[in-house]
């Protein structure tokens, strides 16, 4: 008996050891790429100058030294900032609504066709921009905006008026960004919620039809209160990114055209170029760093918010 | 908890009338349609003649057919078909070898009887959180990892997500039975035997879901390329990213000979050309969509709804 459980223990150990073994080499790859670079928000919290030659450790924590919340300080009283940081939440309100309201409605009118293989046509046609890089919708764009080549150029010429030039005309950026935000994810978020649909009881809706309700006020009444906790799982994902943003459809869709940037620069634009191409390591870091902590506390807070409301809905 | 029924497909009843479903559908078809203009208008651009799009400029219906961007693009040599291969490279690199990793650790998480299951999960759970950001990630990989100009510095930062690791792992949770582990166990064959043999030819469609998504991010990428590829490496370039600098050099280039004078440079890649580049970036995706509908659904729906 005992001679039995030795065995059985050691076997256990063994194989322990075993599964311990197959992590290894994701947690060597998070080490490496997730925790190893978490030391640099110190690079918010530093003047960083280097000496050539020495490792970054070195150059980080011996030759630069603390500036406690200078870089933050500059941030704040730099004139661009406002506007960077007003552009940022600007967006992100829109895109947060507009993520949640369109898609929802059309989840709605698309669970009812009665054709099955519409519905899937039709998921599958707005789903794919989601899949396509930043890239290569900055060109889906630029074929209707080139202002030489562009078909919208074309119809307005047909209609004789003038071309515009789209690239260095910023009024008309915030639509054009938007449209193209929404368009590239609507089908992403339009799949979730018809997915979410689908899993209600339909003997709801029957019981509804019964009772004689419209179809209006099957979605209000059925739909909309049941979809709640999915509603309430995006918003709190997105509220957490409520700083961030694509950085694709900010500085490739319009081209990182410099005459638009009034209108086109978000923070992860303004973190990319503080660091590529003024090499000003401590500013760029003090913004990321903003980013996130305020990110992390929004994620805590909406969350909170969403489990005083509806205990339910929130995420943990 | 849900109530699922496969099997038994309840007949389903619409909130729709024939009219209202018929509006419905109209309705759809012109937001498909909408949706779709803008891929057809690059597709449409890239098979037009060169002087039908620079008399007319980019059109849905083009006046005149050729295939003369292609043709170039293929005979160019230089830049485009070692571009193409690296995308192949790094996409199918990155995909393998990450699946390689994360499959084996997933497994591990979703065995009861691994002593640092908990731990584990927090661990990479933190990254979800707190980030080092764009800088510090950008000094580690160039100056701690030197990745700096490499194919490496394509493919290591994005090879494993939490997400993908904890979407494989609640996959061998519910789907591969405890008893079919327990029985392997007794046939004395060890973890990893197990994980190989058993769990993960069941568990294929949930790795096909994570390889396709990996596919697509890979194939998509070129942040990685801004950051860490110098411009005088242009050979480690994906097309990706050379699809962003042909824009950068065409319009650098332009604004120069604007200050000169109004000539033509020839050698300058052609308006229908550029198009007939992003065509060859788009085409794979809209070749392999199709197929892997079924993948697409589960892996996008897998984050968001709660179960």
């Amino acid at each position: 008996m005992t001679r039995k459980s030795n065995t059985l223990a050691r076997s256990l150990a063994g194989e322990n050891r075993q599964l311990s073994l197959m992590t290894v080499p994701v947690v060597v790859w998070y080490v490496l790429f997730c925790y190893l670079p978490l030391f640099g928000i110190a690079f918010a919290f530093k003047d960083f100058t280097p000496k050539p030659g020495q490792s970054l450790l070195k150059n980080l924590f011996v030759n630069s030294r603390w500036s406690g919340l200078e870089n933050f300080s500059f941030l704040f009283r730099n004139p661009q900032s406002g506007a960077i940081l007003l552009n940022t939440l600007f967006y992100n309100v829109i895109f947060l609504v507009a993520g949640i309201v369109i898609p929802v409605f059309l989840a709605i009118l698309l669970t009812e066709v009665h054709q099955k293989r519409f519905r899937g046509l039709v998921q599958m046609t707005l789903v794919l921009p989601y899949f396509l890089s930043w890239v290569i919708v900055s060109y889906c764009v630029y074929g209707f905006l080139a202002s030489d080549h562009g078909q919208i150029n074309a119809v307005l010429n047909a209609l004789g008026l003038a071309s515009v030039q789209w690239y260095q005309s910023p009024q008309y950026w915030r639509a054009i960004l938007i449209l193209t935000g929404i368009w590239k994810s609507c089908g992403y978020s339009l799949i979730i919620y018809m997915c979410a649909i689908t899993a209600i009881d339909r003997t709801l809706y029957e019981g509804a039809v019964l009772d004689g309700a419209t179809f209006w006020q099957q979605a209000r009444y059925i739909t909309l209160p049941l979809l709640r906790p999915t509603i309430a799982t995006i918003f709190i994902l997105s509220i957490g990114s409520l700083l961030s943003s694509d950085f694709g459809l900010f500085y490739q869709v319009p081209m990182d055209s410099g005459a638009l940037q009034e209108v086109t620069q978000t923070l992860d634009v303004y973190v990319y170029k503080a660091l590529m191409q003024q090499a000003n390591f401590s500013y760029s870091s003090a913004a990321a760093f903003l980013q996130s902590a305020v990110g992390c506390a929004l994620l805590f807070l909406s969350n909170a918010l969403i489990r005083r409301v509806d205990r339910d809905s929130a995420l943990m | 908890m849900k109530t699922r029924n496969h099997s038994v497909e309840a007949p389903r009843i619409s909130a729709f009338n024939k009219r209202a479903n018929a509006l419905a559908i109209a309705f759809f078809s012109v937001v498909i349609l909408l949706a779709f203009l803008p891929v057809l208008l690059v597709i449409m651009s890239s098979v037009s003649s060169e002087e039908s799009v620079s008399l007319y400029g980019y059109r849905f219906f083009p006046r005149e057919f050729s295939l003369e961007a292609f043709r170039v693009m293929s005979r160019s040599g230089s830049t485009l078909p070692g571009a193409f291969l690296n995308s192949v490279l790094i996409t199918l690199g990155g995909t393998a070898l990450g699946l390689a990793i994360m499959c084996p650790c997933a497994y591990a998480l979703s065995r009861k009887e691994f002593g640092h299951r908990k731990g584990l999960m927090l661990f990479l759970m933190i990254p979800m959180l707190f980030s080092g950001g764009l800088v510090a990630t950008y000094m580690v990989n160039t100056q701690v990892l030197r990745l700096r100009n490499t194919y490496l510095a394509l493919i290591l930062p994005g090879m494993c997500t939490t997400w993908y690791i904890m979407l494989l792992r609640n996959y061998f949770v519910t789907t591969v039975p405890d008893a079919l582990i327990e029985s392997a166990r007794l046939d004395g064959s060890q973890p990893f035997q197990t994980f190989l043999r058993v769990a993960l030819p069941i568990c294929t469609p949930v790795v096909m879901t994570v390889a396709i998504f990996q596919l697509f991010a890979y194939w998509n990428s070129w942040y990685p390329a801004l950051l860490y590829i110098d411009t005088n490496h242009t050979e480690l370039y994906p097309l990706q990213y050379v699809l962003v600098n042909i824009e950068r050099t065409i319009q650098a280039m332009n604004r120069d000979a604007a200050y000169v004078s109004g000539t033509n440079s020839y050698d300058l890649p052609s308006i229908t050309l550029r198009m007939a580049m992003v065509v060859v970036a788009l085409l794979p995706i809209m070749i392999l969509f199709p197929f892997f509908q079924r993948f697409l659904k589960t892996g996008l729906t897998v984050g968001a709804v709660k179960g």
